[in-house]
């Protein structure tokens, strides 16, 4: 009896303590100091150093996970990635994480520095008075191609059909920026929401597939830069980094438009660190700090002021900086709403294609 | 045999098939190096790639250990192994604590659903680990649980389980019971008898199970990619995403680095069943 | 009578965790991907609870015929190569290695141990354009400007294999290894010949380690996503890209569930067969 009340007792407290460490110490993860902050941020946009700097100012720890596109990032805060302060949409994202309840209206109260921001980039069309999302790096999708194997001067989206280059082209790997060209290359607006149009930009880009090596949305440029392709479609962040290394590589806007994007921060809906997360944006406005972002990523920062901070081979580079009047007239990818089903049908379609 | 030497009619066919049969007794052991040549060269590659001073991952330019260099001065990456570490460790003696009670119930004693019980089990293994990872994913997505360390620890031991418990399963048939007999006969109670025989018995296939169920954990790529969430990029996602932006000497040097510390594991593992082996052999003589 | 019910009680203790992970955490998760299939979604993603055959309906439509045949195909073919060099390897170490044998198994097993993101990363070393193979073959002037390998088809596929060659050698040695030689010997003295002794005996008795390799390459091989994308240029996507892309770029959850439960239905049928062909294995030898 005594044995087997001490056995049932013991077996008993042995599964309630293997099921407490399931559920208990592995919900609590590693160990954390008290202010932190989770970011989940563009790969690529958010360097290291400024981190370490921002950690060391404010002793807040900061963890951060990277995505790759907008897509991946809104279905994992969907799915219920439901611990991070910060996210790190785009403009489209921005719009449709806001519809969805998944940020919050920003306080910009909290935000001592927002004075800071580019005229520009104030009044938005996706995101007007940045209600939502403090703008923080912005660039262009347009052209790369590299001068040893491409000797013409590219302009426009069609040289992506050229059957000259064929084997040599990469598109990005990403639905709605695959589309720009689509949809460009036909006269049609970036944004187009019709069906006709979208239709006719995924009859060119199942045409176009024969001739790519491949889709490639995050190494593209060292692949032009490399040789191992000759043009691609690309986003201008990522090609300027490479140009400062290898000066056969070349960035162009195509004279159907391109289109420009602009990645900000917003608060996530039930920021555990509120505060911290209005500390991390408030200190990224600051004009020294948004200068060396730039500096790092080679991306042109939202923060006016940074500007003059910046040698003049990154502050006068259009390619960083595009003019104010090609901002203005600037085609931006929005929220597509319903019409998001018919480019996933033309995107699988492109993707299935032989 | 002498009737075959006897007719000479079948000589020249014969002769032609001692021919292919000589081609054909040099298949397998031509398959085998080629295979071998196969299987290694492109990690010898790699680790020859690794120590290339030359950014390129194609021009060789000399000998340099800058990338090892990088390699421990990245943060991220740092925190992508340690993130790796904890949850392998958890998943592993998760499944390696579960797989051996399941494997003594099922060898040991007699229940309703046995049988299902053990061919569930084995499901992780046959079934795509994709569909496991998706179906894992839209219940905590229904429950509305979150995303991370949880939901990591949680899918790796999903995927690791059948794994530990095929391991405790052939060390339990293995295990005599008389050794447990003998105890109660020496008046130890069922406890003191698991506790005291049982398990020192069983313990090297349980440091085995461990170590197979943890280094699956670490290595785990399909599962990590859906279950991830806040703060929990382990090392295989945080390599895919680097090999997404491009390979650089880097990964390589990074992956020389996984490499030595993979074969340190397999060679303690195995050097370990060596000895236990000569020391069982030994015992019996 | 106590003492039944306790030895029952202790019973449970041990199979409960091992029942909540497969029961709450692999068929309940199963059950509700079988529902979402049925299920309707908004146009932002979210599950709207309904019963509709519309998802499957959609799978029928042309446009997805591409991938469900092009995983098949790519499934395929890497089991008939990974078994027609996986089982002359097995042969080898089990018949005719002898005290190299252990030796030899260990080094089939090391890729395992190695990274798998890492092995398929070596192989963007060599296959890239300026890659060792090229490099290689351009100093032997067998080519003269550089053939692309990598962003093909034939990267993919090269790519599986190299991934599941291990996973074919392994049963097959493990039914190989066990058949008796006097057998092979017997054979022998009846006058057969080493290629007729091969098909009559060694190979019906190692039947069932081949359909276990089939087993183990086949319905993984389908469920792969990275390959296509590290190798394959983004170019090539097979169901595991879809399922990827259903659940975590396009937000289609119902959609994805039909085709995680089509690729769940391929391979209990595959298991299944797998199954029914061991019994007639074993029907037959007995």
């Amino acid at each position: 009896m005594s044995s087997f009340v001490s056995w049932g007792r013991r077996s008993v407290l042995l599964g309630a303590v293997a099921f407490g460490l399931v559920f208990g110490l592995a919900v609590s993860g590693p160990a954390h100091a008290a202010g932190e902050l989770h970011i989940y941020a563009w790969s690529g946009e958010l360097p290291q150093e400024i981190v370490d700097d921002f950690e060391k100012e404010t002793g807040i720890t900061v963890t951060f996970d990277t995505f790759d596109s907008n897509e991946t990032m809104m279905a994992k805060l969907e799915a219920g990635a439901t611990g991070y302060d910060i996210v790190n949409p785009s403009q489209y994202a921005v719009q449709i994480l806001a519809k969805k309840g998944l940020i919050e209206e920003l306080e910009h109260g909290k935000i001592a520095n927002i004075g800071n921001i580019s005229e520009e980039f104030r009044n938005v069309s996706y995101d007007s008075g940045n209600k939502y999302q403090i703008p923080y790096l912005s660039g262009s999708t347009g052209l790369a191609y590299n001068t040893d194997c491409v000797k013409e001067e590219v302009t426009s989206w069609k040289s992506l059909w050229d059957e000259k280059y064929k084997g040599r082209i990469y598109m990005l790997d990403n639905m709605l920026a695959a589309y720009i060209a689509g949809l460009q290359v036909n006269g049609f607006r970036a944004s187009s929401t019709n069906e006709a149009e979208i239709a006719k930009a995924t009859e060119s880009l199942i045409a176009q597939k024969p001739l790519l090596a491949g889709y490639n949305s995050t190494n593209f440029a060292d692949l032009v830069s490399s040789g191992e392709a000759c043009l691609v479609e690309a986003w201008s962040g990522t090609v300027i980094q490479v140009m400062a290394e290898n000066p056969k590589v070349r960035y162009v806007l195509p004279q159907e438009g391109g289109t420009m994007w602009v990645d900000g921060f917003s608060v996530a809906k039930g920021a555990a660190n509120r505060d911290n997360a209005y500390i991390f944006i408030d200190y990224l406005l600051k004009p020294e700090v948004a200068a060396k972002v730039t500096k790092l990523s080679k991306i042109a920062t939202c923060v006016g002021k940074s500007r003059e901070l910046l040698p003049p081979e990154i502050a006068n580079n259009p390619a960083i900086f595009l003019p104010k009047e090609q901002v203005a007239k600037a085609d931006f990818i929005l929220d597509a709403g319903d019409a998001m089903k018919f480019y996933q049908d033309g995107w699988t379609k492109v993707k299935t294609a032989q | 045999m002498t009737m075959r030497a006897d007719a000479p009619a079948l000589l020249t066919e014969s002769a032609s098939s001692v021919w292919t049969t000589r081609l054909a007794r040099l298949v397998p052991p031509v398959f085998t190096f080629a295979a071998l040549a196969f299987l290694f060269i492109p990690i010898f590659v790699l680790i020859a790639y690794s120590f290339n001073a030359s950014r390129s991952t194609v021009v060789w330019q000399g000998l340099t250990l800058d990338w090892y260099a990088a390699v421990l001065d990245d943060r991220r990456l740092r925190q992508a192994v340690m993130n790796s570490a904890f949850v392998a460790l958890f998943a592993g003696a998760f499944s390696a604590a579960i797989g051996t009670l399941t494997a003594l119930a099922i060898v040991r004693r007699q229940f309703p659903g046995k049988e299902m019980l053990s061919t569930a089990l084995l499901a992780p293994i046959v079934l795509p680990e994709i569909v496991i990872a998706v179906a894992l994913l839209v219940f905590m997505v229904a429950l509305k649980a979150p995303l991370g360390f949880t939901s990591m620890i949680i899918g790796h031991v999903l995927v690791t389980l059948p794994f530990a418990t095929l391991i405790m399963r052939t060390a339990a048939v293995a295990l005599d019971p008389r050794l447990e007999e003998a105890a109660a006969d020496l008046g130890a109670n069922e406890w003191q008898t698991f506790l005291r025989v049982t398990l020192p018995a069983l313990a090297p296939a349980i440091l085995s199970a461990f170590l197979m169920a943890a280094t699956l954990s670490f290595d785990n790529f399909v599962m990590s990619t859906f279950v991830t969430g806040v703060g929990s990029t382990t090392l295989p996602i945080y390599i895919y995403a680097q090999l997404k932006t491009g390979l650089t000497p880097q990964i390589n040097a990074l992956g020389t680095l996984l490499v030595i510390a993979n074969m340190t594991v397999l060679i303690a593992v195995i050097g370990y069943q060596f000895r236990l082996r000569a020391r069982r052999q030994r015992l019996s003589q | 009578m106590r003492g039944l019910g306790r030895n029952r009680l202790l019973t449970l203790l041990m199979v409960t965790p091992s029942i909540v992970i497969v029961g709450v955490f692999l068929l309940v998760p199963l059950l509700i991907v079988v529902a979402y299939s049925f299920a309707e979604r908004d146009s932002y993603g979210g599950v709207v609870p309904a019963f509709t055959l519309n998802n499957y309906a959609q799978l029928l439509d042309p446009i997805y015929h591409p991938i469900m045949w092009g995983s098949l195909e790519l499934a395929a073919i890497n089991t008939i190569l990974a078994l027609a060099i996986g089982y002359p390897i097995a042969y080898f170490i089990a018949f005719r290695a002898g005290r190299w044998a252990p030796l030899l198994l260990v080094l089939i097993l090391v890729p395992f141990w190695i990274n798998f993101l890492i092995r398929i990363s070596a192989w963007i070393v060599l296959l890239g354009r300026g890659g060792l193979i090229n490099a290689t073959l351009q100093a032997f002037g067998i080519i003269d400007e550089p053939v692309r390998m990598l962003g093909t088809y034939g990267a993919v596929q090269v790519g599986l294999l190299y991934a599941f060659l291990p996973s074919a050698v392994l049963p097959i040695y493990a039914a190989l290894q066990p058949i008796n030689r006097t057998l092979l010997e017997a054979a022998h003295d009846l006058g057969a010949n080493p290629l007729q002794s091969f098909l009559r005996v060694t190979l019906p008795l190692s039947l069932s380690g081949v359909m276990a390799a089939v087993l183990f390459v086949f319905v993984p091989s389908m469920g792969v996503f990275a390959i296509p994308v590290l190798l394959g240029g983004g170019k090539e996507i097979i169901i595991g890209n879809l399922i990827v892309q259903l659940f975590l770029e396009f937000r289609n959850i119902p959609l994805g569930a039909a085709v995680s439960v089509i690729l769940l239905l391929a391979s209990s049928l595959g298991i299944l067969l797998y199954m029914r062909a061991l019994r007639k294995i074993e029907l037959a030898r007995s």
